[in-house]
């Protein structure tokens, strides 16, 4: 039986698995589903058609699937398995598109994710990061207090997003971005490490990156990118695609 | 006693003053002390090994006391501590500590911490400091008396701000903040690099020195950071002139700032148990850690 506080209010067509935790004070609503293990701590809104897989952790005073408008319809908000969301996170969402969180990622306190934002799996975002609205995050991506990514935009797998940064355009994996707009800073090689990459697969990672980016740190060199598009090494091959795919377009200004 | 008389939920085993007034929609867990005259406003949430003292005022969907975001952290028996007449505005966030950073988070007397503001594991805030809003306080940071943190700042892990130091809003406080001086961002758009850029007026006014020390200082402080290069020569020749009260903290400060990590001397304690631990836990809790460390 799941064990929720008699000052919950929890709507009757909810779907609540067993031994599911609910503090006192929170809201669960008519279409959400909320899978096994799941620990909702009190004063926590969880509206909209939002599904909570297994094992995840909810803080207090977090608002999960909140429409972006609060006369707005109901949308869709999928979060996988073992997340922390911490307190005042919000995650909103929208009826166009869904907001997808995965696996066992930790989003602190005063978290914000957008409406239709895509977080992978095993990311860390930092207090008061902000996703915007339809912006991707990929594996293993760090964010750090107050950065910010601009709708729609991109942060690379494994990738490090510094303190006050703005993403307003894609960011490659595997670096290390600052500022607003962002600059290329680097190789985010304590993560790379971390995540149990080779030597050799990073000194390969460094030296693409400085080859792409020699000097400016922003435009990535068209000669440097059509080299490594066909390296032998399937971690530069991906950077190198990622670059391609994300950078031309958006590097105008 | 004036206790509001809507639903709250407050654990049988805490222990809360009679004088003291939870509000609506409040959560307090069971390991948790509440002291007279304390006011927790609607919904907030003390949990945690959480002492507050007296005559605090804690405002709307304040979280005091919960786990700290640090992966290293596995469950242990750890402290939040509040003293006295702090003022929390809505919002606030204050984890407890972690074990292998010194079992405490400890905030004084007389703070005042503004909407948003979040205060993590294992840091030391002292008396009379003025926190503003947003202010994200990393682990195992120390703020002395008096200090002032504007709006917006992000602190970095280990940073010591010193006394009547300030920080200005929007600023990344990526080092050390030396006592009575004014760190800040050149620009507002953040483009310059933060920096000591002057002395702090409104802190030396508040540390109400004598003229003479007043005079010292300044001087002290301008031949310091008016240009920052080859500090520590500076420093070693003002040392050899025999310096005394505030000019001596100014330069055992930045001395220890240099020896530090990035300019940030914490950074040395890095998997130990700070010195402030062993001073700010009170005998009874010093116990309980030596018996969990068991």
């Amino acid at each position: 039986m799941p064990e929720i506080s008699p000052l919950a209010i929890v709507a009757k067509a909810a779907k609540i698995a067993g031994d599911v935790r609910i503090g006192p004070f929170s809201y669960v609503g008519d279409h959400v589903e909320i899978g096994a293990g799941c620990i909702i701590g009190n004063n926590v809104t969880i509206t909209g058609k939002t599904v909570l897989g297994e094992n995840n952790q909810v803080f207090p005073m977090a608002v999960i699937g909140t429409p972006i408008n609060a006369a707005g319809e109901p949308g869709t908000c999928v979060i996988g398995e073992a997340n922390t969301i911490r307190e005042h996170v919000t995650v909103y969402c929208s009826r166009d598109k869904e907001t997808c969180i995965g696996n066992d990622n930790l989003l602190m306190i005063g978290c914000v994710v957008g409406a239709g934002a895509t977080i992978k799996n095993h990311g860390i975002f930092d207090n008061c990061s902000h996703i915007g609205p339809s912006a991707l995050i990929e594996d293993y991506v760090r964010m750090s207090g107050f950065a910010a990514v601009g709708s729609g935009r991109k942060v690379g797998a494994y990738a490090f997003v510094t303190g006050y940064a703005s993403v307003d355009r894609d960011a490659p994996p595997y670096s290390r971005v600052q500022g607003s707009p962002i600059r290329v800073r680097g190789v985010n090689t304590t993560n790379l490490k971390r995540c149990g990459f080779g030597d050799d697969d990073i000194r390969a990672i460094k030296s693409a990156f400085r080859d792409l980016y020699n000097g400016s740190s922003n435009a990535p060199r068209p000669e440097a990118l059509s080299r490594l598009l066909k390296e032998s090494n399937p971690y530069v091959r991906r950077l190198a695609e990622a670059v391609q795919a994300g950078f031309p377009e958006r590097q105008s200004e | 006693m004036t206790i509001v008389t809507v639903t709250r939920e407050i654990a049988p085993a805490a222990r809360v003053s009679p004088e003291a007034q939870i509000g609506p929609f409040c959560v307090v867990g069971p390991d948790v002390t509440i002291g007279p005259g304390t006011v927790l406003l609607r919904r907030t949430c003390v949990v945690g090994h959480t002492a507050i003292g007296s005559n605090n005022v804690i405002g709307e969907g304040c979280v005091l006391g919960s786990t700290p975001q640090d992966l290293k952290y596995k469950g242990h028996q750890t402290f939040l501590l509040i003293g006295h007449r702090n003022r929390f505005g809505r919002a606030v966030t204050a984890n407890i500590g972690t074990e292998s950073g010194g079992f405490v988070t400890r905030i004084g007397d007389g703070n005042t911490f503004a909407d948003r503001a979040h205060i993590a594991h294992d840091c030391y805030v002292d008396n009379d400091t003025r926190i503003g809003q947003s202010v994200l306080l990393a682990g195992h940071i120390r703020v002395h008396d008096g200090a002032v943190i504007e709006d917006m700042v992000g602190v970095q892990h280990f940073v010591t701000i010193g006394r009547h130091a300030r920080v200005g809003s929007g600023t990344p406080a990526r080092r050390d903040v030396p006592p009575f001086t004014s760190f800040y961002s050149e620009n507002y758009d953040w483009s310059g690099p933060p920096a000591v850029r002057g002395v702090h007026e409104e802190g030396i006014a508040a540390a109400n020195l004598d003229a003479d020390e007043e005079k010292e200082l300044r001087r002290a402080l301008h031949e310091l950071f008016d240009d920052e290069t080859a500090l520590q020569t500076k420093i070693e020749q003002l040392v050899n002139m025999g310096v005394e009260g505030e000019v001596a903290e100014l330069c055992h400060f930045v001395q220890c700032s240099l020896q530090g990590v990035f300019g940030r001397h914490r950074e040395l304690n890095r998997g130990k148990v700070p010195s402030e631990a062993e001073t700010y836990l009170p005998p009874e809790l010093k116990v309980v850690v030596r018996e969990s460390l068991r």
